[in-house]
């Protein structure tokens, strides 16, 4: 059995929907965040899969766009999440509700 | 068309100097360590000097350059002209904010100019993958300018659910992104819409899910429900000066960038994708007035008015070409009223403050004629009152519906206007009609609040273009019918 594009994008797609649903089920920041990684990591599959089957470069060049962009959001994220491990001690977002009406 | 390697830096030429201005303020700030007046002029003599550079575009012949990434046309430079006002604008009333935070002031003016310049790229880039960069560098400029007075809870609360929730729309714009090119091997807009009408789609569902996975991480971005809901704790939660520029800007860019995708990306789908913004639109619009008139804090208050306003800009966008002249005007407008609004929330709550419970407004007219004077006149023009840009606004955005055959979207909307009466009329009785809450104090008088420096420019500058375009609205509707994307 060869292994076509088609099983590929199947992957990709079950791993993007494994990081949304840990995204809206999962309440702790840190988890959250990881699920959001594991979704960006599901578009790079799906570019690499289509830019190998179409014979294109510009699939595997986008890859490095996403991996920059994924690695900007880390910067920023963790900066974010650490500040409000400071002032709270605790990650989780059921513990954030200083904001609601 | 994409072949030629061809460099124009005219085309990024507002971005460029964006960035050094960036660059400048931040070596400024740590060699010669300046007042802020320093920061000031470099700022002002940046966004000027952009503002400059976008008007040559204006007048320059569309074309695309760096390998179809960049576009000059009007359309893209119309966007930049209201994100450097909206920057200009948003800075000033954040001004406060700048000084009080001593030596992280220069940081915020760094991150404005970046998220401005990420917005802008976002509506003047003529590739997907371009697109989703310009949007992550706005948003994690956003990101941090939320939580930049990070000692207090409510700022860092605010910046951490804006960015889980703006990251996982980012993850999902860039999915769709993905699965265009694996659908049509094709990244550039143009080139899609060529694609479209030369080749049958041989994987239509892949196409029809890429473009849902775009519209819906467009629409996190301008807050439209059912996507909206970060939007209310992000407003409440950070600096009170900066949240008009995050609100408007991000509404502006991501508005751009949707319109370009889909009315010269995907205009052989329009008959799919404009059923897909009416469903979007039509929930917006009764969402935001629903949940608005709940509110007990002015800023959520504003929130989810602005996601009802997403919803009549969606509207506008039912129209196709035809409608891009009404989704300019609204977003001109709405976003100087927005800024104006927020002017004077941060003048009464100060700069750095998070939380307007209602109540700081009982009997403000007594106290800051003003400031009263100001929201009042905003809350009126967000209604759609005639006489006012909002109103002329609304009615461009309705008539384009209309003429798009959305009747029933257009009753809808219409008729949550009229409630939407209720709600902004209840901040103009509260501080018109009602006396102050009594001071904790005994014999202690209520704050009187003003408008200091900055800000006192920028309400007159938001009062006078709200009263200017709803009285004479054609010179500005005349200067957007020209600005078509490619």
């Amino acid at each position: 059995m060869t292994v076509t594009a088609g099983w590929y994008f199947t992957l990709a797609f079950v791993l993007f929907g494994i990081g949304s649903i840990g995204l809206l089920i999962r309440r702790n920041a840190l988890v959250m965040f990881m699920c959001i990684e594991l979704m960006l990591n599901a578009v790079n599959l799906t570019f690499i899969a289509a830019g190998r089957e179409l014979h294109d470069l510009t699939g595997q060049l986008s890859v490095f766009f996403v991996l920059v962009v994924a690695a900007a959001e880390v910067v920023v994220g963790l900066a974010i999440i650490v500040a409000v491990f400071r002032t709270r001690r605790t990650a989780s977002v059921d513990e954030l509700h200083e904001l609601k009406g | 068309m994409s072949d030629i390697v061809n460099v124009s830096y005219l085309a990024v030429g507002p971005e460029i100097i964006l960035t050094l201005g960036a660059v400048a303020v931040l070596l400024v700030d740590v060699f010669r360590k300046p007042s802020p007046r320093v920061h000031a002029w470099i700022a002002g003599f940046t966004l000027a000097l952009a503002g400059v550079v976008a008007g040559f575009q204006w007048t320059a012949e569309p074309s695309v350059s760096f390998s179809g990434m960049i576009s000059i046309d009007r359309f893209g430079t119309l966007a930049t002209f209201i994100i450097l006002g909206v920057a200009a604008l948003g800075l000033a009333t954040a001004w406060g904010m700048v000084e009080r935070l001593g030596r992280r002031g220069a940081e915020s003016i760094v991150l404005v100019f970046m998220a401005a310049a990420g917005f802008q790229l976002m509506a003047t880039s003529q590739n997907l993958m371009m697109i989703f960069l310009g949007l992550e560098i706005a948003s994690l400029s956003l990101y941090v300018l939320a939580g930049i007075s990070r000692e207090r809870v409510q700022a860092d609360e605010a910046a951490l659910k804006y960015f889980l929730l703006g990251s996982f729309a980012s993850a999902v714009f860039v999915y769709g992104v993905a699965l265009t090119f694996a659908g049509t091997g094709h990244l550039s807009i143009l080139d899609l819409r060529q694609f479209f009408a030369t080749y049958v789609v041989l994987r239509p569902g892949v196409t029809l899910a890429a473009m849902a996975m775009l519209i819906i991480g467009l629409a996190f971005k301008v807050s439209a429900a059912p996507f909206h809901v970060w939007a209310p704790d992000a407003y409440q939660g950070s600096p009170a000066g900066i949240v008009g520029f995050m609100a408007a800007a991000a509404k502006v860019g991501a508005f751009a960038a949707l319109a370009r995708i889909l009315i010269a990306g995907f205009p052989f789908y329009q008959d799919v994708w404009s059923d897909g913004l009416a469903l979007l639109a039509a929930i917006s619009i009764t969402v935001g007035m629903i949940m608005a008139i709940a509110q007990t804090d002015l800023r959520r208050m504003l929130a989810y008015s602005s996601v009802a306003h997403a919803g009549f800009i969606l509207t506008a966008l039912l129209g196709g070409p035809g409608g891009l002249a009404a989704v300019w005007f609204y977003l001109a407008v709405y976003t100087v009223q927005l800024i104006g609004a927020f002017a004077v929330v941060s003048s009464v709550a100060g700069p750095m403050g998070a939380q307007s419970p209602l109540s700081d407004y009982t009997g403000l007219a007594d106290r800051s004629p003003f400031l009263a004077g100001a929201l009042a006149l905003f809350m009126v023009a967000m209604s759609g009152v005639p006489l006012t840009s909002g109103f002329v606004a609304k009615f461009a955005a309705f008539a384009s519906a209309w003429a798009a055959g959305y009747e029933w979207l257009v009753i809808l909307a219409v008729l949550a206007s009229v409630a939407g009466f209720f709600f902004y009329l209840r901040v103009i009785v509260l501080m018109y009609m009602q006396e102050p809450a009594v001071a904790e104090a005994p014999g202690a008088a209520p704050a009187r609040f003003q408008a200091v420096g900055a800000v006192r420019w920028v309400l007159l500058i938001a009062i006078a273009v709200t009263l200017l375009f709803g009285i004479v609205p054609g010179p500005l509707l005349d200067l957007v019918r020209n600005a078509l994307p490619l």
